[in-house]
């Protein structure tokens, strides 16, 4: 290390093992003794996500309360050189992401960052993520107390366990130091407000909240907890988490589907159990310190300055509690930064702040600790930067990676945020709306937060006259406050080319008064489909017509599901009049769009967006009736379709028992599609292709599966296999991976293999009979 | 149908066991088994298929909950004295396992009715207390070809034995008609054991699990007896009768009718 400062975070020894251990796993991986599967498994909880460049990854170093040292921001903006693209991104989460790093690399970059005491464990998967704090803990005027050491000891005392890297879904905790909450913490799974009761530090307690889909504000558990008690709380909320979450379905796993499952009443018995529980058998482990995380504070040179001075000059200084020091806010256009800037806001930070950099919720960074008379120094050397300086002055937009980078993206929302923010430049913004925040996800995920936004964004597709449309849902009326929490609400839908000039308009006004913006919405999202311009068709930022077309099975893909969604309606809709028709010829019209619609709906999941109706109806042949997915006779039917078409036919009047078949089993395979985008459905007729079923590989993720369950699912599994064909099996260390071959072996099958990757197993077993 | 995640729970003992495994559950829960008798031996039987998930069960009784049924027929409750056996019976049932779906027939079975309601049934558990009832049943399963499971206890000593008709030995192959009245003691007059309904009804059960399998051998071919007071089990083997009434070579019996001996004047099942 080249300073002495010790990190902020203690990373626990565990978790320096699992890191040494990782080299060897990507070295067993390379060569082809690791399935992909399998080390997926191992390398997600790792913190190391493949893009959506194959081959790509990016590695998400925790930044434990947002803070990070100058010596820290110097390595990682190194290895971003040497292994990335030479870009940082910061997160909502206050993380720090290297991107493009290929997987031969990731072991240097996972080694050189745990030199300088940081990590990436658990910056994926299902683990506890990432504790955040307020941007500003430690020096904002309106904090009832310093919320970082805490943040940070909680993380400490989580990270120590392996069980914190296996629960049926990710476990986000947020500690906030007053109610306004700019840390989030009323919608998180688990959010700590500071509150002083007869001069003891404590916490009111919050749990279950989470945005995404199903999006909940958290409820309270505890009202006053003392400040040595917060790794019971999070202790026995990871066991009720552990208990009770759906780990079979990975949609509906978060703690916040607990709660929406057995209502508050019981949830906050079953914590209340849980936690009685922790406390008669004590904590395990190593109980962390609570150490000051702010390192010395400078004394002010020039008090003489004060608060008002700087903020007069600069619109990114805002003074701390502290008379006479300051905190500079660096804009980061969509939490982005040049490797070279990251090292520099860290040696601006040494010289002139108290040496350490915060990361925020708003994805920019804090230098804190300024005194009055360097805060110029400090924006001149900022200047030098690509960074703005400036981004408090207007209103903030936070957007998610969107559908250029992300699997699961829908809307292009990096490219939304560029238009906007283009369109904002040009307009008078008065003063009052400067804290408005415009968040935008590019899908239901909700990685942009976009339903805590004044004003949230949401990508959706619509279809018109047969081609997509990408739009976006306005959402508004969103507040995170302690006790006083709301999600933002839909107002309308409206195109997505439309949206820059609706804000324009937005802000020109008031954004903040409700009545303007429903009005505006409206407005906005009213228009004839014919008279739409052909621009409209293509997303922000894009210049090929918008398609889900390479949009495939991601770790959720919700997006897609509406855009099916939207066919099959279609499909149903046209069946519907097809049985109301007068004329033969309006019902033949009707059947073909409806067999039109049924067949093109579910090829998106294949990547596919065919270009007119012939290829529809090719590509669906191939994909859903040759593997057996819909009746043999549906080519048929598609044939005569055609015929009809092409005019060799005179009408499809015959076929409509037949096409009403067909929808509802285009339905029916809609509704059995699982997390991975697989049907779930029987097959009606079984693909019966030797070839194909030797080089397959039938994986199941039963880690977290505790025995005699995991071999029980095992089992299950293996059954649908063909004899002779593999099964590979991830299990747990310890009980699982020492029962479960053995059963399997006991039962006549073969084991035939044994790989530990990482804390797990992967087991392979070949169907004897 | 796939087997849901609760069901996998539920049912992992079954699944676990090489002989069942998920293959085998999803044919218990889409089987259906009929019990003629909600007393002594249909209460064990009843309880365990439920509980294993046989998809559908039959029930068929005429009788209501006496005290007297309590000592030995444990699908019912004090709280249940005067309630229809088979409501009785079918609540707690569906207690054990709300997904198994229960038809329940408050009819005594005769040779008018019974070939109305075994049809579609896979296996047929005999629980009834009298000999016409059993010979009906016997009949009815030849004629429908339904296998089942006939039982008898009395006393410290029961009975069983599986037929598949027309392929093993049915009950008219040993006993060819109802003694008459009198000349065998009824459970009223010579009194039984509580627990040996629990043991001899379990059997019936495991029958109609191992026929619904596929799995072990049943015990056709033979009868098997047990003897509570020595815990001894003995198998008499016996071959198809060629003279038999019903199955043998020329029968006599070529329609359904109910046997006349019906002096069962207990408080018990009657059918």
């Amino acid at each position: 290390m080249d300073t002495g400062k010790q990190p902020i975070l203690h990373i626990p020894q565990s978790v320096v093992d699992d890191i040494n251990g990782y080299r060897g796993q990507v070295e067993k991986f390379l060569k082809g003794e690791t399935s992909p599967v399998a080390f997926r498994a191992y390398r997600v909880p790792m913190g190391i996500y493949e893009q959506r460049t194959e081959g790509s990854f990016m590695v998400r170093i925790r930044i434990g309360a947002g803070m990070v040292l100058p010596y820290q921001l110097e390595r990682i903006a190194r290895l971003s050189k040497t292994c990335g693209n030479g870009i940082l991104h910061v997160t909502t989460r206050q993380d720090i992401q290297i991107h493009e790093v290929s997987i031969e690399d990731t072991p240097d970059v996972l080694e050189g960052l745990l030199e300088v005491g940081l990590s990436s464990r658990g910056g994926g998967g299902n683990t506890v993520r990432n504790v955040t704090a307020c941007p500003r803990a430690g020096v904002c005027r309106r904090e009832q107390f310093d919320v970082a050491p805490y943040a940070v000891a909680t993380a400490e005392y989580l990270l120590q366990f392996r069980s914190s890297y296996n629960l049926p879904r990710k476990y986000k905790i947020v500690f906030s130091g007053c109610s306004d909450d700019c840390a989030f913490a009323s919608v998180a799974d688990l959010g700590f407000f500071a509150r002083v009761q007869d001069g003891a530090k404590g916490f009111a307690v919050y749990a279950g909240g989470g945005l995404g889909s199903n999006p909940n504000v958290a409820v309270k558990i505890e009202d006053f907890v003392g400040d040595s008690e917060i790794f019971e709380v999070a202790e026995a909320i990871k066991r009720l988490f552990d208990k009770h979450g759906d780990r079979a379905n990975k949609h509906r796993a978060r703690l916040r589907y607990v709660l929406a499952r057995i209502g508050p009443e019981q949830f906050v018995k079953l914590y209340k159990d849980e936690r009685r529980e922790v406390a008669k058998q004590g904590l395990e482990g190593l109980i962390p310190e609570i150490r000051a995380t702010s390192v010395s504070p400078v004394e002010p040179t020039e008090p003489g300055d004060k608060d008002a001075g700087p903020k007069q000059y600069a619109a990114n200084v805002e003074p701390e509690k502290i008379e006479g020091l300051f905190t500079v806010e660096i804009g980061l256009n969509l939490g982005d930064i040049l490797a070279d800037d990251l090292a520099e806001v860290g040696q601006i930070a040494e010289e002139f702040g108290r040496g350490v950099v915060r990361t925020t919720q708003l994805q920019n960074l804090l230098i804190t600790g300024v005194a009055g008379s360097d805060v110029f120094r400090v924006n001149d050397r900022l200047s030098e930067l690509s960074v703005d300086l400036t981004a408090t002055d207007k209103p903030h937009i936070v957007a998610c990676a969107g559908a250029a980078t992300c699997k699961l993206g829908l809307c292009l929302s990096r490219g939304l945020a560029q238009a906007i923010s283009d369109r904002l430049a040009d307009e008078e913004i008065s003063d009052r709306i400067r804290e408005t925040s415009i968040r935008i996800s590019g899908c239901p995920n909700s990685c942009g937060h976009h339903l805590i936004a004044d004003i949230g964004l949401q990508g959706r597709a619509k279809r018109i006259n047969g081609r997509l449309l990408p739009c976006y849902d306005v959402l508004a009326g969103a507040k995170t406050r302690e006790a006083d929490a709301r999600l933002a609400e839909r107002v309308g839908t409206v195109p997505a080319k439309r949206i820059p000039d609706m804000l324009a308009e937005a802000f020109k006004q008031d954004a903040s008064d409700p009545q303007l913006l429903t009005d505006l919405v409206q407005r906005y999202s009213n228009f004839s489909p014919d008279q739409l311009a052909d621009d409209y068709y293509f997303d922000h930022g894009s210049d090929e017509p918008f398609s889900l077309a390479g949009r495939g099975p991601g770790e959720c893909g919700a997006g897609v599901m509406d855009v099916i969604k939207l066919d099959i309606d279609e499909a149903k809709e046209a069946i519907q009049a097809a049985l109301l028709a007068q004329w033969e010829t309006d019902l033949s019209d009707h059947l073909y769009k409806a067999l039109l619609a049924a067949t093109r709906s579910l090829l998106v999941i294949f990547g596919l967006e065919p270009k007119n109706d012939r290829e529809t109806f090719t590509q669906f042949s191939d994909n859903l009736i040759r593997p057996g997915w819909v009746e043999p006779q549906t080519q048929q039917l598609l044939h005569k379709a055609i015929d009809w078409r092409m005019g060799d036919r005179a009408s499809l009047d015959d076929l409509g028992p037949q096409t009403t078949a067909l929808v509802r089993r285009v339905e029916e395979l809609f509704l059995s599609l699982d997390a991975n985008l697989k049907f779930k459905a029987e097959p009606i007729v079984q693909e019966d292709d030797p070839t194909q079923a030797e080089g397959q590989t039938h994986t199941i993720d039963l880690r977290g599966v505790a025995c005699p369950l995991n071999f029980v699912k095992a089992k299950i599994e293996l059954e649908k296999i063909a004899v002779g064909e593999i099964l590979e099996v991830l299990l747990d260390e310890g009980e699982p991976v020492r029962n479960v071959p053995d059963s399997f072996a006991a039962q006549g099958h073969e084991v035939v293999r044994i790989d530990g990757v990482g804390d797990h197993f992967c087991v392979g077993v070949r169907r004897k009979k | 149908m796939p087997l849901s995640e609760q069901q996998i729970e539920r049912y992992s003992r079954h699944i676990i066991l090489e002989q069942v495994g998920g293959a085998g559950q999803e044919k218990l829960l889409s089987s259906k088994v009929l019990i003629v008798g909600a007393g002594g031996l249909g209460a064990p039987a009843g309880l365990y298929l439920a509980a294993a998930g046989v998809g559908t069960i039959g029930l068929v009784d005429a009788d209501s909950v006496d005290l007297t049924n309590l000592q030995r027929q444990i699908i019912h409750h004090t709280s249940d004295l005067g309630v229809e056996k088979v409501a009785s019976a079918r609540n707690k049932m569906q207690a054990i396992n709300p997904e198994v779906t229960v038809e329940t027939y408050h009819i005594k079975a005769t040779a008018d009715n019974i070939r109305k309601i075994i049809p579609g049934y896979d296996f047929v558990i005999d629980g009834t207390d009298n000999f016409p009832a059993k010979f009906l049943i016997n009949d009815a399963c030849f004629f429908e070809r339904i296998p089942f499971s006939h039982a008898g206890i009395l006393r410290f000593e029961g009975q069983l034995i599986t037929v598949l008709p027309r392929e093993t030995a049915c009950y008219r192959c040993i006993f060819h008609s109802a003694p008459p009245a009198g000349a065998v003691p009824t459970c009223s007059q010579a009194g039984v054991l509580g627990v040996l309904a629990g043991v001899i009804g379990s059997l019936q059960a495991t029958e109609a699990m191992k026929y619904l399998l596929d799995i072990g051998d049943l015990v056709t071919n033979a009868l098997l007896t047990y003897n509570a007071l020595t815990l001894e089990f003995r198998k008499v083997r016996l071959n198809r009768n060629p003279d038999c009434p019903l199955c043998g070579e020329n029968p006599q019996i070529t329609e359904l009718t109910d046997e006349e001996q019906t002096i069962c004047d207990l408080n018990d099942s009657k059918h």
